[in-house]
């Protein structure tokens, strides 16, 4: 059967279609300004790194993380932090830093998970820290956890 | 103990009783509304309604004018009145067509208070709210739209017979004025405005982490505004302010709520176990569940009637087997010993609950309220027996 209509983006057509910035409050900071706060808080993470406190690094990389449009660079430095934090874990640590976290750092950890388990082989992503992460959150954060990151049209 | 029955092997998507709580119209989800009455400890089905031609998605029973209304996917909804038949003096119950507007899928109905109106939420970006015409003996709608930009999945109203909550898919939950002139008196002021035009927008409120809107309910007084969204929050709203208290659930989704008192909500939906949320204008909090699946249970829900238990001599594992793969979605094949025993859910209902409704009153109390869920199940619970959470991953969890 010919499936090929249902790539038709019918919204087109409709002048009062929802978009998709419609169904989240946009970002009221300038993408210049959320770039800047991305470099700066990639060398907090550094130093937080440096003594050892990853729940500390978590939070300074996770409270306010870029989302929306026009911000793609402010996103991958992000991820490029947290993916640094995430491997210098040990396993047996997880569940306790995880626990220390806001609910807020919580849902936005689990929306990069799913971020970089998108995006196999890129950088540093490794599928097994990942899922080590993931499997630690969802016992902590339970599943609710894991709907918000897909229902939350903040996309990081 | 909850009171435990099972009506129908497909799903109840929709439930409403009688005032005297004898009779019960449920969806199964068909074509026709069911009608059953409660003889001893099982529900009968004495009447089918049968006139819509798609999915009925909403039923509501009107406690004083005894009226049931249904609205179905296909986009109509009827008022169904039991009369005196003509030829036989029987009372039937006749339907009256209601002449909605839309050009979706009707998907939630409710009585208002004095049961003059009544509200049809749509996937037509609109809110049919419906009066009596006496003087052509029909009822017309006039249509909520602006600003609605998605499907409204739920209708509540406020106890003014004026205001009306709406949660609907483009993640809002509104608080809008469907006054009538024909039928409404001028209302008294309340926390949500005082100049109340038709289609007024009182108040737009959404989760923080978005998630379409599920159900809404005004509190008792109608002064607090619960609405509980896809993201696996309930959201507690003080107009004044506004103070929006939001709880997120380390659990699945909540699709459908009740308040039960000013300070109490009981909330359910596909973590399958309704759980209470209790608290005030400083916070609100998870006070625990109705569903204490640590106690003991006897083996079998109570059957309400047709062929659910009572398959006679098809009632053999295969059987059971095959029926809950039908049924409860669940499969069990590859070489475990006792099928049913390692995929039934440790929560009563078996499915995600559909509708959670009020079902006994003490003064302005809720005591005891209904879940149907897509298990085919009814539960009434008693409100007051709230145990606490125990264990983070909510209520899915297989024996």
């Amino acid at each position: 059967m010919d499936n090929s209509f249902r790539k038709i983006d019918i919204d087109i057509y409709d002048e009062d279609a929802l978009r998709d910035d419609e169904l989240y409050e946009t970002d009221p900071r300038d993408p210049a300004e959320v770039l800047q706060d991305a470099k700066q808080r990639q060398g907090a993470v550094r130093g937080f790194l440096a003594k050892n406190d990853i729940p500390g690094a978590l939070t300074v990389i996770l409270e306010n993380a870029p989302y929306g449009a026009n911000v793609e660079e402010a996103k991958i430095i992000t991820l490029q932090s947290l993916l640094t934090i995430l491997n210098t874990t040990k396993a047996t640590e997880i569940t306790g830093v995880v626990k220390l976290l806001s609910q807020d750092t919580q849902d936005t950890l689990m929306k990069y998970i799913y971020k970089g388990m998108a995006m196999p082989g890129w950088g540093d992503i490794s599928g097994s820290v990942l899922l080590g992460w993931h499997e630690k959150l969802t016992e902590v954060a339970g599943v609710g956890c894991i709907v918000r990151t897909m229902t939350d049209r903040r996309i990081v | 103990m909850p009171e435990v029955f099972t009506l129908a092997q497909t799903p109840v998507t929709a439930h409403s009783f009688s005032a005297d709580r004898s009779q019960l119209a449920v969806s199964l989800n068909s074509n026709d509304a069911q009608i059953l009455t409660r003889q001893g400890l099982e529900w009968v089905p004495t009447v089918t309604l049968s006139e819509h031609d798609k999915l009925i998605t909403s039923i509501d029973w009107a406690p004083n004018s005894n009226r049931i209304v249904t609205c179905s996917q296909d986009r109509n909804a009827y008022v169904w009145q039991e009369q005196p038949d003509l030829e036989t003096g029987k009372l039937v119950w006749k339907p009256t067509l209601v002449l909605l507007r839309i050009n979706r899928a009707a998907t939630h109905v409710r009585w208002s208070p004095r049961e003059d109106k009544f509200a049809v939420a749509s996937g037509a970006r609109a809110i049919a709210i419906c009066s009596f015409d006496p003087e052509n003996n029909w009822w017309v709608s006039k249509l909520l739209k602006k600003p609605i930009r998605s499907t409204v999945l739920s209708v509540d109203w406020h106890p003014n017979n004026v205001l009306l909550a709406a949660g609907s898919a483009d993640m809002k939950a509104r608080v809008f004025s469907a006054y009538i002139k024909e039928v409404d008196e001028r209302p008294a002021p309340t926390a949500w405005g005082s100049k109340l035009p038709f289609n007024t927008v009182c108040g737009e409120y959404s989760s923080p982490a978005g998630g379409w809107v599920h159900t809404v309910g005004f509190s008792p007084s109608g002064d607090v505004l619960a609405f509980a969204s896809h993201d696996s929050s309930i959201s507690i709203v003080y107009p004044n302010g506004p103070v929006i208290h939001n709880i997120r659930m380390p659990s699945l989704p909540i699709v459908s709520l009740s308040w039960t008192s000013e300070d109490t909500i009981v909330a359910a939906g596909h973590d399958c176990r309704p759980f209470v949320f209790s608290g005030s204008e400083g916070g609100w909090q998870e006070a625990g569940t109705l569903d204490d699946t640590t106690s003991p249970r006897s083996a079998e829900p109570r059957s309400g009637f047709g062929p659910s238990n009572s398959v006679g001599r098809l009632r053999t594992s295969a059987f059971a087997t095959f029926r809950d793969a039908d049924s409860r979605g669940q499969s069990a094949i590859a070489g475990s010993a006792s099928p049913t025993a390692d995929t039934k859910l440790l929560t009563i209902h078996q499915n995600t609950i559909t509708d959670v409704r009020p079902y006994e009153y003490s003064g302005s109390n809720v005591i005891k309220v209904s879940t149907s869920g897509v298990d085919g199940m009814l539960v009434i619970w008693d409100v007051n027996a709230v145990v606490a959470l125990t264990g983070r991953l909510g209520g899915a969890h297989l024996m």
